[in-house]
């Protein structure tokens, strides 16, 4: 699929075909692309453990749900627990001097192994291991780039995905995840049972509302042809819902036996 | 079998706040207009579960929450216990169709709640 195919038919899919599994060479290409994304330091602030739903016992799946997070988890076959970590930058002054050596920060930029040992470790990275509320903000947006990756690689792949809360306490004593570890999202992985469009793009603020050019308040004008290639590439797609879309939810509700 | 409700009992029901929250949610939701023998044959259910709980339908969806400073708040304890009290019921008593008449009637009181989807 084109990448701009990929982001415009990327939804948040909630119905599955709860008896068709999910391939694991795609399970694998989903962690690849997280494996790949951009990161601060080279540092794995996020790490994953996945599960197939069939595996878990009854009680174990039912402990992991919130109010919200229920039929969802019954119906996806596998579930990807993605795992925040804060104290990631630990690893920086060697990770940091790794990139010097393998040209990614160069000399033309300031960077040097003496860099990274007088400054960057003990003025930086020290810093935000010290304090656990900045640690785990940019822990949290570097898990964020690496998950967006893999819901990115999962549609790549066919799959329907999405991101769904737990209960982090009973998935840290299931899974035997260290202390020092966040559960965040289960990424849930299956064939959709719904339309891969979902309904259609959810509704998002006005773009010259959220984005301004030069200084905050100015918008950045929208110049309406570009909008009309991105229609045109498929990632700008008609906005939710379809006309259809209550009658499909009622008719998915009613094959799989949940309420109204 | 069940002996069918009251003209009376059913207009008593439906009287309550949270039942006539739930049938005007329902169809503004769905965009669908229910028939009045929809509408029975729905109150009989939840009628059926409230004798089996032993409340009616404002007094259960109040017992599920609780007041605090900041507004409702739902006592997750208690949902629990009527999850467990709906797949209870609905063994006993038509099923999950019947079930979900119930957690419909909750739902759209603002009880978050689902059902093991069939499959």
């Amino acid at each position: 699929m084109e990448f701009k195919q990929v982001v415009g038919r990327r939804r948040s899919i909630r119905y599955y075909l709860p008896f068709r599994p999910v391939e694991r060479e795609k399970v694998q290409v989903v962690l690849e692309a997280a494996r790949l994304s951009s990161r601060a330091v080279n540092a794995d602030f996020v790490q994953a453990v996945v599960v197939n739903r069939d595996d878990l016992a009854d009680e174990d799946r039912e402990s992991l749900k919130t109010p919200t997070t229920t039929a969802q988890l019954d119906l996806a076959p596998v579930w990807i627990f993605w795992l925040i970590d804060p104290t990631a930058p630990r690893i920086g002054q060697t990770s940091l001097k790794q990139l010097v050596d393998v040209g990614a920060l160069t000399p033309s930029h300031g960077w040097s192994h003496a860099y990274v040992d007088n400054v960057v470790w003990p003025q930086v990275l020290q810093p935000i291991l010290a304090d656990p509320g900045t640690a785990m903000l940019v822990a949290a947006v570097e898990a964020g780039l690496a998950i967006n990756q893999a819901l990115l690689a999962a549609v790549d792949e066919g799959l329907g995905t999405q991101l769904t809360a737990l209960n982090a306490t009973n998935a840290k004593r299931i899974l035997g995840i260290p202390d020092h570890l966040v559960p965040i999202w289960i990424q849930l992985l299956g064939y959709p049972a719904e339309d891969p469009e979902a309904g259609g793009q959810r509704p998002r603020s006005p773009f010259e509302q959220i984005y301004f050019e030069g200084r905050y308040g100015h918008p950045f004008e929208r110049d309406e042809m570009v909008v009309e290639q991105l229609k045109g590439d498929g990632m700008i797609m008609p906005e939710a819902p379809y006309p259809w879309r209550k009658d499909e939810v009622r008719a998915l509700s009613r094959m799989f036996g949940l309420p109204e | 079998m069940s002996t069918p409700m009251s003209v009376e009992a059913i207009e008593r029901l439906a009287s309550q706040a949270t039942v006539a929250a739930w049938l005007r949610a329902y169809d503004a939701h769905w965009e669908v207009s229910q028939s009045d023998a929809e509408v029975r044959a729905k109150l009989e259910v939840l009628a059926r579960f409230c004798l089996t709980c032993g409340k009616e339908p404002d007094e259960l969806v109040g017992w599920l929450f609780r007041e605090t400073p900041e507004g409702p708040r739902i006592r997750l304890k208690r949902r629990r216990q009527v999850m467990a009290l709906i797949e209870g019921f609905e063994r006993e008593h038509g099923g999950r169709s019947a079930g979900n008449v119930v957690r419909s009637f909750l739902i759209h009181n603002g009880v978050a709640l689902s059902a093991a989807p069939l499959r």
